[in-house]
């Protein structure tokens, strides 16, 4: 278990970064970037290729020095992009991110001598690869990463406490009983209809596609019935939203301490040959720390210009702003942001193949964004940890309860990602954190 | 040229054609320094394609525009706004999804915070700009009646008032010269006047204006100047009460 909450925060703090990257380059500057997979792949390959050079530096020096040099790589393909697309109209620069990503891909597929092509690189030095920390500085490192998470909690009570401001205590208790008694109700439900469907499942003489149909009825009522209790009771509980807030903060506080506690035990332990450890480590305290720096800059003057370059480039211009060159910054710093990732993603895979960066990788960074909300960088780590999440439950449940082999199954996967995009499009077009307001302004 | 010393923009020759259509054809224009110079001509008669040429948002086929005593046909659009001249839109463009107060503070000019190194490790001289550049658009707001809109997104104001905040953006920019396409276009007469009194206030303090408007009153009241644009060409150029009596002019208008 503890192995697998490990790696599950290291894919939720790579996505989320290569998710910010995304999200500064569409959500705040409107640049369609469908080729941002390019950025990770280029990140990658850079670090690791150049972390295997005998260098006579130690490692503890050299491998930072390569994530540097490898997202600025990523950075400079960004410059590249740019440069060749970004003063056509802005469907033009989808469709080049598309080939680029592609061309990226092939290169390292083909240039065998570089890249070892299918083989894939692999035995790369991997960070505090046999690093043996003495008690205090275990006790460090969880002192650092408990810092960490208690701001995070920090940040997530100043939240709340501005969304329950001046609504009474009671109304605040009514909302959020009726909305836990919602979800919770719900929850248990669908807990039922897996285990339901699994024991159709493990029965003989049941055909695949009755208990497929009869999976599907359930869900299909399940989800009718629950869209119209929330439509009966929404109209007549006001502050529901104020109640959905506290309980999923609740929600979020006791499902991330439970996390936590794994975390919090393999660091403890660390030992010389938790090599996953280290790296969730370095991922949390990385993505803290860019995050913080790409929030500081969306909310600055900086941030504004690529808004404003969003909203309508020709007002940027009209206001002296020198569009391109904010473009061209927008499109290197969200690259480079996806190079780190890309670096962490190579160290975690431990063997790196072309086939790691399919445009699959792309659809997966859209989906993150467009599930947290565009424009916000809180909603980008929110949708990369529901990704995962999903991810990671579907592994294990979806294999018990849908009458699919496994090649199958994974195509199935993506498939109710797509479903599932569709449905909040439908319901919640702005994203779980997006401004509804923003969604009715007259152009 | 001796009349540079009070000429802030001058175009020459200016050529423009869509196609077939010769949208400017050989049109020239001046604006004294200081002056409120109008701009008028039937529908069109190519006022907005000049002004998309002055402010270089599209380039001219052939022409020389001087503004300040420097070349600028060769400066990007940004670049022009930087030297000092800022153009509105006929349908006013404002972004959406900021604030008001967000749309004028993206007008002030070189602003440390846009440089993202500065952000990160000057944010003290960032912030103090942010608060001094906040307190005057509050009082340009103020001025045009959009203060109680304040924190409101852009895109939830109407369209009189989109126009305002255009105006009151534009002089966020601290230009030497704003050309305002149609201002009163879609604004109620009382706030016409309004914003008319802030022009001439405006002009007082040293802000040249060159002035796109249908509405005559407008145009007797403020301009020192008028051009006359018809077919993309000049037809006269006076005081507003000779352009008035012009049978050209006269002709040009009621011909449409
Ligand atoms: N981008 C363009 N492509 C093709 N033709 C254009 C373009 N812009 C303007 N025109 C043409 O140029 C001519 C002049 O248009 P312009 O918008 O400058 O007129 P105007 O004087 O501003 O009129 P109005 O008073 O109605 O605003 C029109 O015939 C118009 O159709
Ligand atoms: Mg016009």
């Amino acid at each position: 278990m503890e192995g697998y909450i490990v790696s599950l925060i290291i894919f939720t703090a790579i996505f989320a970064l290569f998710g910010l990257g995304l999200n500064l380059q569409w959500g705040f500057t409107g640049l369609i970037n469908f080729g941002h997979v390019a950025f990770m792949a280029v990140g990658g390959y850079v670090t690791v290729l150049l972390s295997d050079l005998d260098v006579p530096l130690p490692l503890l020096i050299w491998l930072p020095l390569c994530v540097l040099i490898g997202s600025i790589f990523a950075a400079l393909l960004g410059l590249l992009i740019g440069l060749s697309t970004v003063r056509l109209r802005e469907d033009y620069l989808a469709i080049v991110t598309i080939g680029v990503s592609e061309m990226v891909r092939l290169v390292a597929l083909n240039e065998e001598w570089l890249t070892r092509g299918a083989f894939g690189v692999q035995g790369f030095p991997l960070p505090l690869q046999g690093f043996a920390p003495t008690l205090l500085t275990r006790i460090g490192m969880l002192a650092i990463f408990t810092g960490v998470v208690a701001l995070g909690y920090w940040q997530l009570w100043k939240w709340l406490r501005q969304r329950l401001k001046g609504i009474s205590r009671q109304a605040i208790i009514r909302s959020s009983l009726a909305v836990s008694g919602y979800l919770g109700s719900l929850g248990l439900l669908l807990y039922g209809t897996v285990i339901g469907a699994r024991q159709l499942k493990l029965a003989e003489g049941i055909p695949a596609w009755l208990v497929g149909l009869t999976l599907l009825g359930a869900l299909v009522a399940i989800i009718s019935l629950y869209t119209w209790l929330a439509r009966q009771t929404i109209p007549r509980l006001p502050d529901w939203s104020a109640g959905l807030s506290l309980v999923s903060c609740l929600l979020s506080l006791v499902t991330g301490l439970w996390i936590y506690q794994f975390a919090a035990h393999a660091i403890y332990t660390y030992s010389r040959t938790s090599i996953k450890t280290g790296l969730m480590f370095i991922s949390v305290l990385v993505v803290a720390l860019i995050f913080w720096g790409l929030q500081k800059l969306v909310r600055s003057p900086w941030g504004r210009v690529l808004k404003a370059i969003r909203e309508d480039e020709e007002v940027a211009k009209a206001l002296g702003k020198n569009v391109f060159w904010y473009k061209l910054q927008a499109l290197m710093l969200g690259g480079l942001v996806a190079g780190v990732a890309g670096a962490l993603y190579a160290w975690q895979l431990t063997t790196v193949y072309p086939d790691n960066f399919q445009p699959l990788v792309t659809f997966n960074a859209w989906t993150i964004v467009v599930l947290g909300g565009a424009g916000n960088n809180v909603g980008t780590l929110l949708g990369a940890a529901i990704f995962w999440a999903y991810q990671t439950m579907t592994r294990f449940i979806l294999a018990d309860i849908v009458p699919l082999d496994d090649a199958r199954l994974g195509a199935f996967r993506v498939m109710i990602i797509g479903l599932l995009l569709m449905v909040l499009m439908v319901l919640r077009p702005q994203g779980i954190l997006g401004k509804k307001e923003e969604l009715t302004l007259g152009r | 040229m001796a009349d540079n010393s009070h000429s802030l923009l001058s175009a020459k020759n200016l050529y423009k054609s869509f196609g077939g259509i010769k949208a400017v054809d050989n049109a020239s224009i001046e604006v004294p320094k200081g002056s409120i110079t109008g701009l008028i001509g039937p529908n069109g008669a190519g006022k907005t394609t000049l002004f998309n040429l002055l402010s270089n948002f599209i380039r001219p086929d052939s022409g020389e525009i001087v503004f300040d005593g420097e070349p600028i046909q060769q400066l990007q659009p940004h670049q022009i706004a930087q030297q000092g001249m800022v153009r509105t839109f006929q349908v006013a463009r404002v972004l959406s999804r900021l604030s008001v107060m967000e749309n004028m503070l993206l007008a002030t000019q070189q602003q440390s915070g846009e440089n993202f190194w500065n952000v990160w490790f000057h944010p003290g001289r960032v912030l103090k700009e942010e608060r001094s550049q906040r307190e005057r658009a509050s009082e340009i707001l103020e001025s045009v009646g959009l203060s109680h809109m304040a924190q409101e997104y852009a895109g939830a104001l109407s369209g009189g008032q989109r126009k305002l905040l255009e105006i009151a953006r534009a002089l966020m920019v601290q230009p030497k010269l704003i050309l305002l396409d149609e201002p009163a276009a879609g604004v109620n007469p009382t706030l016409i006047n309004k914003i008319c009194e802030h022009i001439v206030q405006w002009n007082r303090e040293g802000l040249s204006f060159l002035v796109i408007e249908h509405n005559m009153d407008v145009i007797m009241s403020l301009c020192d100047r008028v051009w006359v644009l018809a077919e993309g060409r000049n037809l006269a150029s006076g005081t507003p009460t000779e352009v008035q009596k012009n049978t050209q002019v006269l002709e040009a208008y009621l011909g449409q």
